[in-house]
């Protein structure tokens, strides 16, 4: 048995597919491969396989991470040719190797945004009077009930560009099995504070990091 | 285009992969090398169109033409309506994205009679004229409609311009070819209906009329434009050799039957009264074993499904049962596939067979019994004793089974109170069985779910001519059988009499009913088969409103001698057939299935050859 790791993109139309979703169609095309998936050996046999994260309905990504054991020793190129030859529009495997660290390991994830408005300038603006407030405060569900949070410490600005029409954002993000902040709620918190009016678009997860800055692979 | 007008506002609704294609298997083509369009519409949500047979086989069937090009066409659930709406985006094909208004065919499939308004909802939101009579001259924009509820098409007839009877796999590519043709010569709505209702199996509503006496029943009907005065059905001779698809859609959403399914046999020898399905999709012909397993195969490898389905009205009766499943099984197995078996029947449901479905099957076993007494099955000719009930129950609970779901109809022609209680009876007896047996499942309760639907005669069956209880009736009927039963053991479900009067309005209704369903929907009424959509309030109006007297169609006997809507079109069985089954039901005697004995319906005369 070799486990190993793919990476891939999901965009254009797949990105509609949902994470529940996205498991069935994932099974489907292992089987349309006619890789040897290795099953698991118990009462209710079922292929294994697990994704690092998941995305978001409606998020695209260049760098979904999908763990698989196979029964025999294939070459990762071939195992990523025979996937690419059987999956769905917008999906495509980048990349089939070992898995080097433990999902555990997961830290951040990159993602960027295109904040579309008429004002862009005012925008802008708005992104550097919120990120100066003392605090960012969400309400977020738990178990317990809505809670406040204040999410300033987790949002880690890479870049904040004026485009054409939009104001282009790149931000890491807290990720990983212990905590998830969704970009989405820094859009929401913008919306809030700002006066301007403005739509999220082409939200895309571009990086998924470890602790040190190192791409998770 | 109007793929970024959807997509703007697409992340707004539920389950928003249905309205936007790309799934694996949709068959993409160069639009500049296309020279006909069709847009296959089922007219109801994704999730439940998708899991048609009849599409994925024509669809597939059409696109191996090069240069036609089928795609597929939902309603939209009613948060995306309203976005299309509000947005001006028109009912558009999930493979190009491109308005279905702009397509040389659209084609319905009607599969049940609760879906009519969806019909009328979808052409609205495509932008083509809802009346036939308003569509333009010019030789585009064919609406039509195929599937079991066209054998009585009349309260449609206003809002098509054509419907296909019987099987479609031969006559739509002869209409399309048809069209083709004449569409090259410049020709017009107009001459080409004229020239397709020639086609046998097709149908043009607009060349026939009726002319009514003043009791309401029809006094003659009249043929215009050379149209023929009777219109038969068509149908597949041989199942080996008929196009089946080797791939079929994949959906990323969950739908209702998210499996692969194979046909392994058309018809049904046993003449059930009340069976619609069992009448008009004879002569009973089968696939061989060989042709099924190719299928499943090709079709499992194809799409990926770890999941497969023999489709057909009762598996059970396919001649080659055993070593079929034994064959098939073989490869599921070995595959880790999961086979399952629907339409089962009672009485040949032998231990071997069990043992094979239990290798595959982790949920209970459900039966139709259809009615409480051997007097009512005998009525319905559903030929299912007692006996054979309480042995296949037997059968099923010494196996490890320990719930039992039947099937019940209420209102039955001939049933009385007794009847009724007999239901509860039944169930009874099944609970007693199940505690005299030594090696019952232990540690379980027995558990018996009786379900009930109301009662709808259809056209072409033997009760055709019979009338349905009225709602006081049904609600009597419904009171007394939750009284019989004194045990939590037993479960009984029933369903709206509403709907099922809604139903048999439409099933048996004549052309004078399309301005009430064009009332309806004007209304609002919609997605009719949806509890949560279904308003009788504004149907009620509608008929009321169009002068439509209901208990005319639902709860009138339809004599003899009377000429019906449905009397032109030829579905093979005779109407002296029906008539002397009719007659025979209500002498409580019972008819022997095909195989025993021919009980001379007239399809093989028609056909030109013996069914066995």
């Amino acid at each position: 048995m070799i486990r190993v790791r793919a990476t891939f993109e999901k965009c254009g139309r797949a990105k509609y597919i949902s994470h529940l979703d996205l498991n069935r169609c994932m099974l489907r095309t292992f089987r349309r491969s006619r890789l040897p998936i290795w099953y698991t050996e118990g009462f209710n046999p079922h292929p294994y396989y697990s994704f690092a994260l998941a995305l978001s309905l409606g998020f695209e990504s260049s760098c979904e991470i999908l763990d698989f054991n196979l029964n025999e020793d294939i070459p990762f190129d071939e195992i990523r040719d025979r996937l690419n030859a059987v999956m769905p529009e917008g999906m495509r495997i980048v990349k089939v190797a070992e898995q080097k660290q433990k999902i555990t390991a997961i830290t951040e994830a990159e993602y960027s945004f295109s904040l579309v408005s008429d004002d862009i300038d005012g925008i802008y603006e708005d992104i550097g009077r919120m990120l100066a407030l003392p605090e960012i405060l969400i309400e977020k569900k738990t178990k317990k009930g809505l809670k406040m949070v204040d999410i300033k410490p987790d949002i880690n600005i890479k870049s904040c560009e004026k485009g054409d029409s939009s104001v282009n954002v790149v931000m890491r993000l807290p990720a990983g099995t212990q905590t998830n902040l969704n970009p989405t709620l820094f859009v929401e918190s913008l919306k809030k504070f700002s006066n301007i009016r403005f739509e999220a678009e082409k939200i895309r997860r571009t990086g998924i990091f470890c602790a040190d800055n190192e791409i998770f692979s | 285009m109007l793929k970024d007008q959807i997509e703007k506002h697409l992340l707004e609704v539920q389950k928003p992969s249905r309205y936007i294609g790309g799934e694996v298997g949709s068959i993409i083509k160069d639009k500049s090398k296309v020279e006909l369009r069709f847009a296959f519409c089922f007219p109801d949500a994704y999730d439940i169109g998708m899991s048609h047979l009849g599409m994925k086989i024509l669809y597939s069937l059409t696109n191996e033409r090069e240069n036609y090009w089928c795609e597929r066409c939902f309603a939209p659930s009613e948060d995306f309506e309203a976005i299309m709406r509000e947005n001006n985006i028109p009912l558009y094909a999930l493979e190009s994205l491109d308005p279905i208004k702009d397509f040389d065919f659209i084609g319905f499939t009607m599969q049940y009679e609760l879906s009519y308004t969806n019909v009328l909802n979808m052409l609205d939101l495509a932008g083509i004229p809802i009346f036939a009579k308003d569509r333009t001259q010019e030789l585009t924009q064919i609406v039509i409609a195929g599937g079991p509820c066209v054998c009585n098409p009349e309260p449609l007839a206003d809002f098509f311009d054509i419907f296909v009877l019987g099987e479609g796999e031969e006559v739509n590519l002869e209409l399309m070819d048809l069209y083709h043709e004449m569409k090259k010569n410049g020709a017009s709505r107009d001459d080409y209906l004229r020239k397709a209702a020639q086609i046998e199996g097709v149908y043009v509503p607009k060349f026939y009329s009726f002319v009514y006496k003043d009791d309401g029943t029809i006094d003659h009907m009249e043929v215009s434009e050379g149209a023929p005065e009777i219109i038969r059905k068509r149908i597949i001779r041989d199942l080996d050799k008929v196009y089946y698809p080797e791939n079929f859609v994949v959906p990323f959403t969950e739908i209702v039957q998210d499996r692969v399914s194979v046909e392994v046999l058309r018809g049904c020898i046993r003449g059930c009264r009340f069976c619609q399905a069992g009448f008009i999709y004879r002569p009973f012909r089968e696939k061989h074993t060989d042709t099924i397993c190719k299928e499943v195969k090709c079709l499992c490898e194809n799409t990926g499904y770890d999941e497969v389905s023999l489709a057909s009205l009762s598996t059970s009766d396919h001649s080659e049962i055993d070593p079929m499943l034994t064959k098939l099984l073989d490869y599921t197995v070995s595959e880790r596939i999961n086979l399952s078996l629907p339409s089962l029947r009672v009485d040949n449901f032998s231990e071997s067979l069990l043992e094979k479905i239990k290798k595959v099957r982790k949920s209970g076993l459900t039966f139709a019994a259809e009615g409480g007494t051997q007097r009512l099955r005998d009525v319905i000719n559903k030929n299912v004793s007692e006996e054979e009930i309480m042995n296949t129950c037997r059968i099923a609970f010494e196996g490890g089974y320990s719930s039992v779901k039947l099937y019940f109809m209420m209102g039955l022609p001939t049933e009385t109170d007794e009847d009724i209680v007999g239901i509860a009876e039944l169930a009874n007896r099944i609970i007693d069985l199940f505690y005299s047996i030594e090696n019952r499942p232990k540690g379980k309760g027995v558990q018996i779910s009786i379900s009930c639907a109301t009662f709808v005669p259809k056209p072409f069956t033997p009760f055709q001519f019979e009338p349905q209880d009225t709602r006081e009736m049904i609600e009597h009927k419904q009171e007394l059988l939750l009284e019989s039963v004194k045990t939590k053991k037993i479960k009984v479900s029933y369903h709206n009499p509403d709907v099922s009067q809604l139903e048999v309005i439409l099933a048996k209704g004549d052309r004078r009913l399309c301005k009430a369903i064009y009332t309806a929907w004007k209304k609002g009424c919609k997605f009719d088969s949806w509890e949560e959509y279904f308003h009788f309030d504004r149907w009620f109006e509608a008929f009321r409103e169009c002068g439509i007297d209901t208990a005319f169609y639902a709860n009138r006997r339809f004599e003899y001698d009377e000429i019906l809507p449905w009397d032109h079109l030829d579905y093979l069985v005779s109407k002296e057939f029906l008539i002397r089954e009719n007659k025979t039901a209500h002498q409580s005697k019972t008819t022997p299935n095909c195989r025993l004995r021919c009980s001379g319906c007239g399809v093989n005369k028609k056909v030109g050859r013996e069914c066995f």
